[in-house]
């Protein structure tokens, strides 16, 4: 393709080129023979007029001549006097005039000398013929020196020897002729001769001296334009046969000469002129020339803009296939990717499907335990909700790619989100028999608005990465602490660390990680499954939580995330966690987590200590019992080192009897070890991570059992009371209106039914101001639906316009919610009502 | 036959929705009030009269009933059969339409079992 364009490119400009050298060519040579040919013209027409001229002023001179000799013979008729006197008056008046001979002429040509030396005619016969028919006529006389006469002749009828004369002739100097018509010009360039019928020379001029003038041309000539001598010649002859004028051109040794040949009148001759084009030539060669160089130049100019042009867009040509080849490849990968991301999706969500499976499995096996049963069920119940919040990720897939995810903030415990995530993520961590700590440090607000499903795909990316890339045996860390955060009181920064000591990243990949579908591409990782999507899409979220993510990582050694997320604190306030000033040990072999754990404690109203090792533990113990302060809770950890945890356990119940609850803390499963756990006299399990509020509700049953009689206080339901309240219930279905009304009613609220979005609005409308204290809107309604009704509310005129509305719907789409709020409403509730959630909602939007 | 058999007949869970409205009363009064609900009806015109978006929220509206009523599987047949109608018609659309029909049949059949035996 390139090529055939490159091909066709260099193929046109060179056509081009030649065409143009061919026109310019062209246009040169026809132009040459073109002014060639004007010359010519303009010589004819010159020389034509040239000739003209002459022979007028050949005729006005010879008819001048020829009336000074007519007066003589008038004013000296023949017999007016007598002979002698006569001929001495007419010689005397021919003298007077110039004339330099003058003689009587016979019938036979004889001539009777007046005066002068005689001459003889050149060519009589027509002279002769002309006088005795009476007509005045010029010729020419030789000599007997050899010099030239020009003889003029007029009628007359006088007397001489042996008759009458039939005419008076007079004769002139040749040269009077030459000089008068400047024949032989020396500064002009043209020159001429008289010549007769025959080609012989009356006058010759310049060089010229051959008998005749044809003559002249037959030797001096050469073959031109296909004519040679002879034919010109001819041509010459015929012209002066018909008594036309002649125009042409001749070629000697010295150059071109243009030739014009008309016949005088008086006479038998013929006017030849002559003009060499010598310097005409020499003019029109220079003009030829320069016209050539111009046109050269010109063809060079336009030749050069073309071959400019050509390069230019040769070079375009090149730029835009050069894009359009990364524009293919850019598609082509693209495509590959796509393609390649459903298979590997499989990976991400394999994950918490294993945990399905697995526990599916486990609950089968364990039907007469139900216990163990619930214990499955609650898990699996957990990795189905990640999974459909997986599933969801693919669908947004889409949203990501073209940078429309929207994040769904709502209120969301820390301690949520981690405790699934460990649950998640455990039944992995087990399989490759990989330790895994979990550390909560000094995290002092658990609420906090963020999207839930997204903060857990974060720290499942990178727990499974870490696992999936650490081998096994080795060690994972999930921790996180809180620091306060920049952007003020109402935030709080929280870290998130995960830790690995697995294979690492060489520094090269660090830097596109976290590009899409990218995983490091060397032998040891090709057999990891992964899209390669995961990290792409959590730096992602990661960025539209406006959080940093950094990345420490060392081949061979390990790698550490670290995501800083500037949170918003959650508006509601925590219940109040305090528990009696109970003495507790806390024993675990991670300095960091004791210290925090004790914290923790301390802030839930508990006094803590805590020891690094079983055996240390088991002193501190001794301790305390012989100073008769027994601790009322330990909490012990599974894997410590020397003796483990359920060993410990053992040993503590053997002196310390069994009366003070022993916890086992673990981030690992605790059906598992449940049963060799109770035998060791292990009562029970806090799962890891232990936020405050993990400590505060594993260890609340225990004062449960101390003081029964405040068993029940929590368990009381918390109903607001709204006496008095209205709210308008937009909601068509009128079994749905009759639930949601006797549920609501329960709270005191009192209820309006408005079957569709229009009269919703219509009662809205008639109502007085402040009449409504919130509206519940559905959202599918019949005439007109809740996003448009609530649209009619808000841009109605009237003063509480800005009522709570509150959306109920029975789908739980973000784009649904977002749709809501665009909408102008204030928050969204999902169906089925859930009075809980109602009261909470109602609470915060009644004013 | 007791509600919570009918429950069981029609393949719901009673516990759930005896959880969220707290009395068997209203349970009873809401259970007999589906019958006469019309959103089924509007269901069955709009589908023949290919109405697809009246249709959509007619099934809509079954799946909030029974998410009120906690009617689990015809919640799931409504539910599924409003996701196929909810950008207009798909080719799913028709054979979820006929499980959302025989779900319902056995929904009422049940509750009209429970009803003609507490009347009794």
């Amino acid at each position: 393709m390139r090529n055939k364009t490159i091909r066709f490119l260099t193929v046109s400009l060179i056509l081009v080129s030649l065409l143009c050298a061919a026109i310019f060519s062209f246009l040169a040579v026809y132009m040459n023979r073109r002014s060639t040919e004007a010359i010519r013209e303009v010589g004819g027409i010159y020389m034509s007029g040239m000739s003209e001229q002459i022979s007028m002023h050949f005729g006005t001179t010879m008819c001048l001549r020829l009336s000074q000799l007519e007066a003589i013979v008038e004013t000296y008729p023949a017999g007016s006097t007598s002979e002698e006197s006569l001929r001495e008056e007419l010689a005397y008046s021919a003298k007077a005039r110039g004339f330099e001979s003058l003689a009587f002429c016979s019938a036979d040509g004889s001539f009777e000398m007046i005066f002068g030396t005689e001459a003889e005619v050149v060519d009589l016969q027509p002279f002769l013929e002309s006088l005795t028919e009476g007509q005045m006529k010029i010729a020419v006389a030789m000599e007997d020196d050899g010099d030239k006469v020009v003889l003029m002749g007029i009628p007359a009828a006088y007397r001489m020897d042996g008759g009458n004369c039939v005419a008076l002739v007079a004769g002139l100097p040749v040269d009077y002729i030459s000089t008068t018509l400047s024949l032989d010009e020396d500064n002009s360039l043209v020159y001429s001769h008289i010549i007769r019928r025959d080609g012989s020379f009356v006058i010759r001029s310049g060089d010229a001296f051959r008998d005749t003038y044809f003559d002249r041309i037959r030797e001096t000539c050469q073959t031109y334009n296909g004519t040679t001598p002879e034919m010109f010649v001819e041509q010459l002859e015929q012209a002066m046969d018909a008594g036309r004028d002649y125009s042409g051109v001749f070629q000697t040794e010295e150059g071109r000469n243009h030739i014009y040949c008309t016949s005088l009148p008086y006479s038998e001759w013929h006017l030849v002129t002559i003009m060499p084009y010598g310097a005409l030539d020499q003019t029109v060669n220079n003009l030829g020339r320069q016209w050539m160089v111009m046109v050269l130049g010109g063809c060079s100019v336009i030749l050069l803009a073309l071959v400019l042009v050509f390069l230019k867009y040769l070079s375009m040509t090149r730029q835009q296939m050069t894009a359009l080849d990364e524009a293919r490849k850019e598609a082509i990968h693209a495509a590959q990717a796509k393609s390649e991301f459903l298979s590997n999706m499989s990976h991400d969500i394999r994950t918490p499907m294993n945990a399905i499976v697995g526990m599916t499995a486990i609950a089968t096996a364990n039907m007469d335990n139900p216990q163990q049963v619930q214990n499955c069920l609650k898990k699996i119940t957990l990795s189905s909700k990640h999974l459909l919040g997986l599933i969801n990720d693919v669908l947004d897939m889409s949203k990501i790619e073209s940078g429309k995810m929207t994040l769904n903030m709502d209120q969301v415990s820390l301690r949520e989100v981690v405790d699934s995530i460990v649950n998640i993520v455990q039944p992995q961590i087990r399989s490759k028999h990989q330790k895994f700590d979990v550390v909560i440090r000094d995290i002092s607000t658990e609420n906090v608005c963020c999207d839930s499903v997204r903060l857990n795909q974060v720290m499942l990316n990178l727990l499974s990465n870490a696992i999936k890339f650490t081998p096994e045996g080795g060690t994972i860390g999930l921790s996180l602490y809180e620091e306060s955060s920049d952007k003020g009181e109402g935030f709080v920064c929280i870290h998130i660390i995960v830790k690995d000591n697995g294979i690492g990243m060489s520094e090269e990949f660090q830097k596109k990680i976290f590009e899409s579908f990218v995983r490091e591409d060397s032998a040891r990782v090709h057999h990891t499954e992964g899209s390669g999507l995961g990290m792409a899409i959590t730096k992602y979220i990661v960025d539209a939580m406006k959080g940093t993510i950094t990345l420490h990582s060392v081949p061979g050694q390990g790698t550490e995330f670290d995501i800083k997320l500037d949170l918003e604190k959650a508006e509601v306030q925590e219940a109040d966690m305090v528990l009696p000033n109970w003495n507790m040990l806390v024993v675990d072999d991670d300095r960091l987590l004791c210290e925090s754990t004790v914290d923790s404690l301390k802030a839930i109203g508990i006094t803590a200590e805590w020891a690094l090792s079983g055996e240390e533990a088991i002193e501190k113990v001794d301790k305390h019992r012989r100073l008769h302060d027994d601790y009322h809770i330990i909490l012990l950890d599974w894997k410590l080192p020397g003796i483990d945890g359920i060993e410990t356990a053992k040993r503590i119940r053997t002196s310390l009897g069994g009366d003070v609850p022993i916890l086992l803390i673990s981030a690992y499963d605790w059906g598992e070890i449940e049963e060799s756990a109770r035998e060791a006299g292990i009562n029970g399990f806090i799962s890891k991570p232990l936020f405050k509020s993990t400590l505060f509700h594993g260890l609340k049953r225990y004062v449960e059992e101390e003081s029964p009689n405040h068993a029940e206080v929590q368990t009381e339901s918390r109903h607001a009371d709204f006496a008095g309240r209205h709210v308008l219930l937009a909601e068509d279905n009128e079994l749905n209106w009759e639930v949601a009304a006797e549920l609501l009613s329960e709270l005191g609220l009192e209820l309006d039914w408005a079957e569709d979005g229009k009269i919703c609005v219509e009662m809205f409308e008639k109502s007085e101001i402040g009449h409504y204290d919130a509206i519940l809107m559905d959202l599918r309604m019949p005439v007109m639906n809740g996003y448009e009704a609530t649209e009619a509310i808000r841009k109605s005129d009237r003063a509480d316009r800005d009522i709570p509305i509150i959306a109920m719907t029975a789908d739980a789409f973000s784009d649904d919610i977002k749709k809501c709020l665009d909408s102008g409403m204030d928050s969204h509730m999902a169906k089925p009502i859930d009075i809980r959630e109602v009261a909470r909602l109602l609470e915060k939007y009644f004013k | 036959m007791s509600l919570t058999e009918c429950y069981i007949a029609l393949g719901g869970s009673y516990e759930e929705v005896l959880s969220r409205l707290s009395s068997e009363r209203l349970v009873n009064k809401f259970v007999l009030k589906f019958l006469t609900d019309p959103s089924y009806d509007l269901l069955v015109r709009s589908m023949e009269s290919k109405d697809w978006p009246e249709a959509f929220r007619a099934a809509h509206t079954i799946k909030g009933v029974c998410q009120n009523l906690s009617f689990t599987t015809l919640y799931q047949s409504s539910n599924q059969l409003a996701e196929a109608l909810r950008n207009g018609y798909t080719p799913e659309a028709p054979a979820l339409f006929d499980q959302v029909c025989a779900d319902y049949e056995r929904t009422a059949g049940a509750i009209r079992a429970y009803q003609a035996e507490s009347e009794v």
